[in-house]
């Protein structure tokens, strides 16, 4: 069969069928042309800048403490974060999907609200509220937790930031769980609990994890919201994408690009791993679901 | 029995829609509910299995009380239309599930899982996953998932919906396999009659929320106590006809001008393969009912089906054929291939009409007759929406009698005792009442100015005497009309114990005379006091309610209901006089 689709295939000279919308050419290439313009091209220099620094000069800059300490202040705010987001995202898409309630939509609307603020408007904003002598902030320092100024702060404008995405990714693929399942489920005896863990997240799952991933992605990069808010001192709420900033405030353009190098090479292997994942769980249900 | 159901009713909205459903399902039975859609099956089926909360009633299964259990500790097997396989799950572990949940041991699991596969003939397909199968395996699975806790009942939801005819035979034989070979109790949800007549050992008829009858496939369809049931299951013609002494009268009942005593008014059903036709009256082998002209043929192969439209001046003037508009007034006739070579009709042919077989509906309320004293008045009083939806719903008809509405002129003697006489609400509304029903009448419907369609009847005789007939028109009306219903008995103030007593059993009996005469559910109440004045009151207590009232005396109209049903009624009402003439449980006449 495929053989003889083969031949037909050579006598028209297409590679593929013919499909609804015209011009696979001209936007595989349209696709790749963006791709290599806007994507890699940029990296492709940013990694060359980084290698015209001598080997010694290269490494200095990246394994200088406090560049270690930006990374793990950026990553692991980051990935806590977007953890952060998982769960409660989960749960706001949960009530938005499952609940009839009133101020639903309006609650539903101020979701993407983060999306549209300047991200310097948010940190400015969670400063205000957080610090030792704002409304919240005053409050919890009662309690000896001081959130700005500390890789709390941190942590907090970066879940405001991430949460849009986990809502927007996981309330599609909750509004698509149907009822029945879960009754089915309720029928044949499973409680509450059960049905969650074993019916509606192995459904949501892959869903949240794209959330994750998306709002893991987006902190790593944020930049705006957290100065405000993480006062920036070295060695302990200073993130990697400041640290690059003062580099190219100091004309280090070479440092600069270096860091940016290391955030890349991070980020990359951080994503692929997470995909990873994702491609694991995701096998079984997708192709459950074909 | 395995499963018990009473009163069960739920509201929507504050409309019922399941209505007073009691219901008894027998060990091993496969119980198949059948309506249209929308007609609360599906709830009803939802809510035995605690997936749909109930307002009133009761359930039990195998004698155990479920009736506030959830759905997860009342041991049901559930299947859904669209299977609801857990697509994460291979087939195994769809049907360990239940296992599973009840922390069951691995092997126990798996040697129950092969079990079922074999049963549901899917052996060795328990790695695939659910995407893999198509629609009809995958229901497989489902009923197999749904049996694996060894539930006390099955209940199947439209479970053969979504797939095509050949598979859905097969696996409606294997599910009634693995019902018998369980022994298990199973209620299926279908509105497929065809369906339900493989299937089922006993079936359901519902409509508008009320489980209007259930027995064998086989009594229902020879024997509809009503109507709906009549038409739903297969082609069915009503007619209008009148009982005799001899049998029942085909013409009377077409002749609205005839003077004289009437015989009453009944309805009798015609299944089409019943009708037989000829080119003259005396080649007929059954009984003559009139002359008609052939209006269209189609051949079906086997059979071949007619519609005969009566001619004007024969009984069959009268008939409502079950279905659309085209068809009203049409008589439906399905003739053998046998039949239709040894006599060959050709459209627009004229010819003689005979049955051979009628079964006539024990429902009081034939057809209507509109008592007004001008014809603008007949006119409003047609076009009330109440009597409009009954008459469409009942598909009779509807005549206009003027003269009798006059007062102080007696109306034609008889002429109002072949149907329900309607009437407008009025001061004088009691004494009308009271004349027509001693001219003959025997239902008398009152109908406000005010709209509102009635969601809830309220149902009151007087006495023992009138019992049987209120009941009847009660049951008659409920089937047409998504209304809740109450019976209330009222004693007078101060009542001696004994009387309250008898006054319970009274009101016991009439339950079960209703749901022996009429397969219909009643909630009832006891109250002391006035009668009057107590149905006043319950009148007023919520906007759309109905009242049947039931004398034995037309005197009683006037003198005790005077303030109820003169002056301002806002309610529609029917008062019911007890006759003496029984309203026939089952006739048949061959």
């Amino acid at each position: 069969m495929s053989a003889e689709g083969a031949v037909v295939s050579a006598r028209t000279g297409r590679l593929r069928q013919p499909s609804v919308i015209p011009g696979f050419g001209l936007t595989v290439g349209f696709t790749t042309f963006f791709l290599s313009a806007i994507v890699l091209l940029p990296l492709a220099a940013l990694v060359l800048r980084a290698m015209g620094m001598e080997w010694h000069r290269f490494w200095e800059t990246l394994l200088d403490p406090r560049a270690i300490a930006s990374y793990r202040l950026t990553f692991g705010a980051s990935l806590i974060a977007a953890g952060i987001n998982a769960v409660f995202g989960f749960l706001i898409a949960w009530s938005l999907v499952r609940y009839e309630f009133p101020g639903r939509r309006i609650i539903d609307a101020l979701i993407d609200m983060p999306f549209a603020l300047p991200t310097a408007v948010s940190g400015i904003a969670l400063t205000a509220v957080l610090a030792d002598n704002g409304w919240i902030g005053s409050w919890l320092a009662q309690y000896g937790i001081r959130v700005a100024y500390t890789p709390l702060g941190v942590i907090v404008a970066l879940t405001l930031i991430g949460m849009p995405f986990v809502v927007r990714t996981v309330q599609p693929a909750l509004a698509e769980v149907e009822r029945d399942l879960e009754d089915v489920a309720e029928t044949l005896g499973a409680g509450g609990f059960y049905r969650l863990r074993h019916i509606i997240l192995p459904a949501v799952l892959p869903a949240i994890l794209t959330g994750f991933t998306l709002a893991f992605a987006r902190a790593v990069g944020e930049y705006g919201s957290v100065i405000f808010i993480s006062g920036n001192l070295p060695m302990r709420t200073e993130i990697t994408p400041l640290l690059i900033v003062v580099k190219l405030e100091q004309f280090d353009y070479a440092g600069a690009a270096a860091l940016g190098f290391a955030m890349l090479v991070i980020a990359f292997v951080m994503l692929f791993v997470i995909n990873l994942v994702q491609v694991w769980g995701r096998r079984r249900y997708v192709v459950a679901h074909r | 029995m395995s499963i018990t159901l009473d009163q069960l009713t739920k509201r929507y909205q504050g409309l019922p829609v399941v209505n007073d459903v009691s219901l008894s399902v027998a060990e091993g039975e496969f119980f198949v509910l059948l309506g249209p859609s929308g007609s609360g099956k599906s709830t009803l089926l939802r809510a035995i299995a605690g997936l749909t909360g109930i307002d009133h009633g009761r359930i039990a299964l195998h004698g155990r009380d479920v009736t506030y259990l959830p759905a997860r500790q009342r041991e049901v097997g559930f299947v859904f239309q669209n299977y609801a396989l857990f697509g994460h799950m291979t087939v195994a572990e769809n049907i360990e599930f239940a296992l599973r949940v009840r922390k069951v041991k691995a092997a126990d699991r798996r040697a129950r899982q092969r079990e079922l596969l074999r049963m549901v003939a899917l052996e060795g397909m328990g790695d695939r996953l659910p995407s893999q199968l198509s629609g009809g395996q995958q229901q497989r699975v489902a009923v197999a998932r749904a049996l694996a806790h060894r539930p006390n009942v099955l209940l199947l939801d439209e479970p053969f919906g979504a797939l095509d005819a050949r598979i859905r035979e097969d696996l409606r034989g294997t599910i009634r396999e693995v019902q018998r070979e369980l022994g298990i109790s199973a209620i299926l949800v279908t509105h497929d009659q065809e369906e339900a007549f493989a299937l089922a050992d006993r079936i359901g008829v519902m409509n508008q929320g009320r489980l209007l009858d259930s027995g064998t496939p086989d009594e229902l369809y020879s024997r509809p106590a009503s109507r709906f049931v009549a038409t739903f299951l297969g082609a069915a013609n009503l007619l209008l006809a009148c009982r005799t002494a001899d049998g029942i009268d085909f013409n009377a009942a077409a002749d609205d001008r005839r003077e004289g005593p009437r015989d009453p008014e009944v309805v009798v059903v015609v299944r089409p393969q019943d009708i037989e036709l000829a080119g003259a009256r005396d080649r007929l082998d059954s009984q003559y009912i009139g002359q008609g002209s052939v209006e269209s043929i189609v051949y079906t192969g086997a059979s071949e089906k007619l519609r005969i439209r009566p001619l004007r001046d024969s009984a069959l003037a009268r008939i409502s054929s079950s279905g659309s508009a085209e068809k009203k007034g049409m008589l439906e006739v399905t003739r053998s291939q046998h039949e239709q070579s040894e006599n060959p009709f050709a459209t627009g042919q004229t010819v003689a009409i005979g049955v051979r077989h009628v079964h006539m509906l024990p429902t009081p309320l034939t057809s209507f007759i509109v008592c007004a004293a001008s014809a603008p008045d007949a006119e409003a009083l047609e076009r009330h929406p109440l009597l409009e939806d009954l008459v469409a719903k009942m598909q009779t008809r509807v005549t206009v009698n003027l003269d009798a509405a006059l007062p102080g002129n007696p109306p034609r003697p008889g002429s109002a005792a072949t149907g329900v006489a309607v009437i407008s609400a009025g001061a004088d509304a009691p004494a009308r009442i009271a004349r027509l029903f001693r001219d003959g009448a025997t239902e008398v419907l009152v109908l406000p100015v005010f709209r509102q369609a009635p969601k809830r009847v309220l149902i009151h005789w007087t006495d023992d005497a009138a019992r049987r007939s209120t009941l009847a028109v009660a049951a008659s009306l409920l089937r047409h009309v998504p209304a809740e219903a109450l019976s209330l008995n009222v004693l007078p103030a101060g009542s001696a114990e004994r009387e309250r007593h008898q006054g319970m059993f009274g009101l016991l009996d009439a339950r079960s005379e209703g749901q022996a005469i009429h397969r219909f559910d009643v909630r009832t109440e006891l109250r002391v006091g006035d009668a009057a004045e107590e149905l006043a009151r319950e009148l007023a207590s919520l906007a759309g309610e109905m009242l049947i009232l039931g004398v034995s005396d037309p005197a009683e109209v006037e003198r005790r209901f005077d303030g109820l049903l003169g002056g301002t009624l806002t309610h529609p009402a029917i008062v019911v006089c007890a006759s003496g003439r029984e309203h026939p449980r089952f006739a048949h006449v061959r």
